[in-house]
């Protein structure tokens, strides 16, 4: 077929699938806006490079395809800066799409000339500069399966302006399918020795699970052995909440009997994580008694952090698939779940009303979560929401819950919500934003409303930077150096700017208003809806491990340290 | 510290070198000496790097972790080479 490079690279984008791309055009992407006004594909115009990025990567999330953003050279593309980073943590396959300036002049310092390749060299994949139009239908082929195979993450494909406008013709490829890492039988063969020895086991289970479609083999395994399973922060939805063996979230805001889990564990079955210091605590006196089994797809995630006894290299599907051939019968954790089934008992997720008659965030996020139900997707931005997001909302299904757990990047939930509502137009997403973070993303509500995107974002508007503030109450003496944000002054007021961006804007203000709002918040379809949930600002998010110390520290509650003082 | 000398093998493909001293880099490791030539295959380099690894920081590590860049073919430790050739 003749083209252009262009036109070849739209035609490459609609042979691999891709049906939605997020981006803003701009002079070296020009070329491309031209076969994409005739193209299937659809195109999200976004208000900032960044939600394009985050788009790309909620989207990615709630299909479990390849995410797509584009961008114009120089300043276009460094915007995408931040969700690459943000999915090369947290192992999102997006293709990011950049203008450059034309061939003859790369490194000429020309307007609109950034070196992207070299800016984001630490945080993709990999990445192509392209020279050649031919090569195109290849480049993109590779790179979208090179996003999507292995450990997925972001790959970047920079196209001079004059690559783009030049003749060629269109080749179709079909890049050879990258086979799954072969399991070693013998370590299969170890885990499952150490397993049926175990007395105090723990399925340790981490966003890999999520990313390679394990959570059936997940289910299936951990029935078949009766192991409690704890599912970190990108791993919530893995494993169904309401199950009798989950014990919840590990971590620094984890709850006490998954925290305790991994403390008195004599094994870990490390699946699909990567011992991340937020889950960890202080390394040294993480899990101390515990033997380790980690498999992940990566082989340069095992024993990074902490030294594994069995390392399995391996799609954590097959490894599940493998282990439950092999484990024939439950071992007898009695003891085990006695201990655990008193923390569960008397360590139950909770939190207190404020005095002063304020509404607690919780309530709100637990109210969300019982009206809105399982089969909605929730995003949040990172801080206390998200905290509590993580919490409080009972997810049942992966793909559930969509966050920045590896950045931590505020901003990513309204953009995020916006790529999984495109990805998953039936279903109800909830962006569960902070007052500041929603400040830093929120103009992509005006590309909602003008494409037909219907999200609801709830604003835990709890007046400050909530996530710095407890950290200055709690280890600062209360000195609040500019954690105030001035959103209960109606700085900005939310509602108006709902209103002015093509939104619903609701208020809720007391409890007995929280579940008429969400109500009536759930009944707009045609439109995209915000709500100012104005919440106390003292609510802090328990339990907690200070960062520094070691898991057994964790406080149930400001002093209450039940590890700690617990007698073995 | 611990030093450690590597040998990879690379695709010839624009922007290689810089992933992988942009690993060294971000990754805190010491680059001691680093020399690049072709390799027998055309469309191949190979390069020699001596890196001093900071204390906690394992070779197998570095080498999966340039394992995964996508345009290095084969890592290599020689460490242990090198010292019989230095009759050490
Ligand atoms: C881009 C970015 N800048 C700064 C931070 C540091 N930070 C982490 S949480 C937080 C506060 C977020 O405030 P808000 O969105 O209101 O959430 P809250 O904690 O109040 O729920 C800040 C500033 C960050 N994570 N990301
Ligand atoms: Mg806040």
């Amino acid at each position: 077929m003749d083209t252009t490079g262009a036109g070849a690279l739209i035609k490459a984008l609609e042979d691999v699938g891709c049906e939605v791309i997020f981006g803003m055009p701009g002079g070296a992407i020009l070329p491309a806006y031209d076969p994409l006004y005739d193209s299937k594909i659809r195109h999200v115009l976004v208000r900032h490079e960044q939600g394009a990025g985050h788009a790309a990567q909620g989207y990615a999330q709630a299909t479990g395809r390849v995410g797509v953003c584009m961008a114009t050279s120089g300043p276009g593309a460094t915007n995408l800066v931040t969700p690459l980073a943000d999915a090369y943590m947290d192992s999102v396959p997006i293709v990011a799409i950049t203008g450059q300036v034309n061939r003859s002049v790369i490194g000429t310092d020309a307007f609109q000339e950034a070196d992207i390749r070299s800016i984001t060299l630490p945080i993709t994949k990999h990445s192509y500069q392209v020279h050649d139009p031919a090569d195109i239908p290849r480049v993109i082929a590779e790179a979208f399966q090179l996003a999507a195979s292995g450990r997925p993450g972001p790959v970047l494909v920079d196209l001079p302006k004059d690559v783009l406008a030049t003749a060629t013709t269109y080749t179709p490829v079909k890049p050879a399918a990258q086979p799954r890492p072969v399991l070693s039988p013998v370590q299969i063969r170890n885990a499952a020795q150490l397993i049926g020895s175990s007395k105090r086991p723990v399925f340790y289970v981490g966003g890999g699970v999520i990313r390679s479609g394990a959570a059936p083999e997940l289910r299936k395994l951990a029935e078949k052995t009766g192991i409690p399973v704890v599912t970190t922060l990108m791993a919530r939805g893995a494993f169904p909440d309401s199950h009798p063996l989950h014990l919840g979230m590990p971590g620094m805001h984890g709850t006490v009997p998954a925290v305790a889990a991994l403390q008195r564990a004599d094994l870990l079955i490390a699946l699909g994580t990567r011992f991340d210091d937020r889950v960890t605590g202080l390394l040294p006196e993480f899990a101390p008694h515990a033997a380790v089994i980690h498999a992940d797809i990566d082989p340069a995630e095992i024993s990074k952090n902490r030294k594994a006894d069995v390392g399995i290299v391996g799609d954590c599907r097959d490894v599940m698939a493998a282990l439950s051939a092999v484990i024939t019968r439950k071992t007898d954790l009695a003891g085990w779940w006695n201990y655990l089934g008193g923390l569960l008992a008397t360590y139950p997720l909770g939190y207190d009303w404020p005095t002063d008659g304020a509404l607690a965030p919780q309530y709100v996020i637990e109210r969300i979560s019982k009206l809105t139900g399982p089969e909605a997707i929730y995003t949040a931005g990172v801080g206390q929401h998200q905290m509590w997001a993580a919490q409080f909302v009972k997810y049942e299904r992966p793909g559930s819950f969509i966050n920045s757990g590896g950045a931590g990047t505020m901003g990513f939930a309204v953009p995020a919500a916006m790529g999984a509502q495109a990805g998953a137009p039936d279903r109800t997403v909830w962006a569960i934003d902070g007052d500041g973070c929603f400040q830093m993303t929120n103009q992509e509500l005006a590309t909602c409303a003008a494409e037909g995107i219907p999200i609801k974002v709830a604003i835990i508007n709890n007046g400050n930077l909530g996530m710095v503030r407890q950290w200055q109450t709690l280890f600062y003496e209360g000195r609040y150096s500019n954690t105030r944000l001035g959103t209960h002054q109606r700085h900005p007021d939310f509602v108006k700017l709902a209103d002015a961006l093509g939104c619903v804007g609701l208020r809720c203000e007391s409890q007995s208003e929280v579940d008429g709002t969400i109500l009536e918040a759930m009944a707009v379809r045609d439109r995209p809806v915000v709500v100012d949930f104005v919440v106390g600002q003292d609510a802090q998010v328990w339990p907690m491990v200070a960062a520094g110390t070691g898991n057994d520290e964790i406080m149930a509650a400001r002093g209450i340290r039940p590890l700690f003082d617990e007698e073995e | 510290m611990t030093r450690h000398s590597l040998s990879l093998l690379l695709r010839n493909e624009p922007g290689a070198l810089a992933r992988i001293v942009v690993l060294f880099s971000s990754r805190g490791v010491d680059v001691e000496s680093l020399s690049l030539a072709p390799a027998e295959r055309g469309d191949l380099s190979r390069l020699d790097v001596v890196v001093d690894l900071q204390p906690g920081r394992t070779v197998v590590q570095l080498i999966k972790q340039l394992g995964r860049i996508v345009d290095v073919k084969s890592v290599v430790d020689r460490t242990h080479d090198e010292a019989l050739e230095l009759g050490a």
